[in-house]
């Protein structure tokens, strides 16, 4: 069942809360499409109304191949209905959000996506997001993705494989995860493009959870620069996303190494520490300011369920 | 990709392997570098960036040329050079506010060159008082001759021990040339930061560490350098400086400007604030934890510095001259671990 897109705020990552301050002001009365936005709508959009964004296509495109390879290894999608698609009251902002867990024996903890978008004086906000968690019976690193566009010209891209150890501690998960894997290839192929520039997440935690290889970047493609941006996007983006994917699902996804009891211990500690400290700073931030308190509540409850974190 | 990196890195390669990481190598490298004050070396009056303003249109290497004994072929240090002055200053500046014993380096590594006269280098080596939470002070600095000029690095490492979980001082300078440099300051966590929250906020946060890194990539002749050691990467905090200076051509006065300016100033305030936070604790670990960062520190010293010092310094000073300086380098590092 095709499900579109996917909510709102990428649970772990720096999402709306790294826009501009204002960028989130939503008009009180429901405001028309603007020029920009209505010429992006089209018949294959997913939930009623959400336009197609070229990032949309290739992170939708992203989670099927992961899905198709996965199989069943993940469990069929349980979010309820007014969860798997929500929106605020005047209809501004729309949102969508699929969790499936993984099977019992798998070591897959669960694979999120969420997709908003979000109008905003001057155009529209569009966050993707896509995690693919894995459990404690593995030490190998989450898959994590994450677009935010703010603009038709310009986007920050995050994508990472999430370390789940002290890297500094263990230069052997280096290796095996990051330096053997030819993670940091697939980081040049963005770093080249001359429309990136890095992206530093003002939150220091965020900085520190990443990997050495992580994908950190605004593509700023300037005044005009709309089908610039979208050939990136479809281009070079969509072949790094695919790349570090492929990666992933060879190198972690299948991973059966024995994970040592006192390291599981710490392993843990620090997934739940990441996925709180990362949840708390994306969301609660930003999703009640654009849904509201009873619907953000309720998304926010159905990710922090996916995600094992209790309610702070 | 930082043509200046990229050039640093065509130049280290003409003098390492080809299958060596050369500028991974020059990044923590902190033996291989030469101080300034090395007595040996000809006296040339020198200009000190913190005393005076920077000298406009006038280059100090051609004063440091027009002094240079004519009798030797060996190269001497060109101790005007920007960099090593701000090293040499902060350097100072450490040495008089942290309790160190005094210099315990033979002279025959305090000050080293390679039989070719193409290579010289520096070290002083200085060990914590007992009883404090220094466990060394190590401050190099090295000039190496190569076929477009010559490479200058200097490092100054302050490394705490056990007595304490607050981060070490790291800072390194690798100059390519004249109008390029690549520059690393950071506080190197002694913890994973991911796993413990509460030590990011007190000494990066709290700090407001991330203000100086932001003052200095708003220059506009920086540009982000990535180790190409993903160890260094991750051995790093988020709010390290870690930075291409370019100039471009013809940009000499500007980087000396920008050396004697920002980044000294810069530097300085890193140091007021490691001074100030991380150099006068001490801190209640339990066993385990500190069993945890003595490991994780043995990680970070073998993998990078010792590293860069067993394959880069034979190349360059013969292995004589690179055996006795990575003898007593190792000897800081070792006794340090007894005692620990």
């Amino acid at each position: 069942p095709s499900r579109a897109s996917i909510s709102v705020s990428a649970p772990a990552r720096p999402a709306v809360s790294r826009l501009p301050r204002g960028a989130l002001r939503l008009p009180r009365a429901a405001s028309p499409l603007r020029g920009k936005a209505s010429s992006a709508v089209r018949a294959s959009a997913g939930p009623a109304g959400m336009p197609s964004v070229a990032h949309r296509e290739v992170a939708r495109a992203v989670a099927g191949e992961a899905e198709a390879r996965l199989g069943d290894r993940l469990l069929p999608s349980a979010v309820p209905a007014d969860v798997a698609e929500f929106r605020n009251g005047d209809g501004t902002a729309l949102g969508s959000l699929d969790v499936r867990r993984g099977a019992p024996g798998s070591s897959i903890d669960f694979m999120l996506q969420s997709s908003l978008h979000c109008k905003v004086p001057n155009g529209a906000i569009d966050i993707t997001s896509l995690f693919i968690n894995l459990n404690a019976s593995t030490d190998a690193p989450h898959f994590v993705m994450e677009f935010i566009q703010g603009s038709p010209t310009s986007m920050v891209v995050l994508l990472d494989l999430l370390p789940r150890k002290d890297l500094a501690l263990h230069p052997e998960y280096i290796e095996k995860y990051y330096g053997n894997t030819e993670a940091d290839k697939q980081r040049k192929i963005i770093e080249e493009l001359p429309q990136a520039r890095p992206y530093l997440s003002p939150s220091l935690f965020v900085r520190s959870a990443f990997s050495p290889t992580a994908v950190f970047f605004t593509i700023d493609c300037g005044q005009g620069g709309e089908s610039v941006l979208e050939e990136i996007v479809h281009g070079h983006l969509a072949s790094v996303v695919k790349g570090l994917l492929q990666i992933w699902l060879g190198t972690c996804a299948g991973d059966t190494s024995e994970v040592d009891e006192g390291e599981r211990e710490i392993m843990v500690k620090r997934d739940r520490t990441v996925r709180s400290k990362s949840i708390e700073v994306d969301l609660t931030a930003n999703l009640p300011r654009m849904f509201g308190p009873d619907v953000s509540g309720r998304v926010i409850a159905e990710i922090r369920k996916a995600f094992g974190v209790e309610e702070a | 990709p930082s043509r200046g990196a990229l050039q640093l890195h065509d130049i280290w390669t003409s003098l390492v392997s080809p299958g060596h990481s050369s500028v991974e190598s020059a990044m923590l490298r902190p033996a291989t570098c030469v101080s300034v004050a090395a007595p040996s070396l000809p006296t040339i009056s020198r200009l000190r960036c913190g005393t005076a303003p920077p000298l406009r249109g006038r280059r100090s290497s051609t004063t440091v040329r027009a002094c240079m004994p004519l009798v030797q072929q060996e190269v001497t240090l060109p101790s005007t050079l920007a960099h090593r002055e701000v090293a040499q200053a902060l350097a100072a500046e450490a040495a008089a506010a942290v309790p160190l014993l005094p210099s315990a380096v033979p002279a025959d590594v305090a000050d080293f060159r390679n039989s070719a006269g193409t290579a010289v280098g520096t070290l002083d080596l200085r060990r914590g008082a007992p009883a404090s939470s220094i466990d060394f002070m190590l401050h190099s600095s090295l000039h190496c001759k190569v076929p477009n000029g010559a490479i200058d690095i200097t490092s100054v490492l302050i490394f705490l021990n056990a007595l304490t979980d607050a981060p070490h001082f790291l800072m390194e300078f690798i100059q390519g040339s004249p109008t390029s440099m690549v520059v690393i300051l950071d506080l190197l966590p002694r913890k994973d930061l991911a796993l413990h929250p509460e030590y990011l906020h007190k000494y990066y946060e709290h700090t407001c560490l991330d203000k100086q890194r932001e003052k200095i990539e708003e220059l506009p002749q920086t540009r982000p350098y990535r180790s190409p050691s993903l160890f260094v990467r991750s051995a790093c905090s988020p709010t390290a400086v870690s930075v291409t200076i370019d100039c471009g051509q013809g940009g000499e006065g500007t980087l000396e400007e920008i050396v004697c300016g920002h980044l000294a100033s810069a530097v300085k305030e890193v140091l007021q604030i490691w001074l100030h936070s991380c150099a006068r604790d001490t801190s209640e670990m339990e066993e385990a934890e500190r069993e945890i960062m003595i490991k994780r520190d043995q990680a970070v010293r073998l993998k990078s510095i010792e590293v860069d010092l067993t394959a880069n310094l034979p190349r360059m000073f013969g292995p004589d001259v690179s055996g006795h300086i990575i003898a007593e380098i190792r000897k800081a590092f070792g006794v340090q671990l007894q005692e620990a």
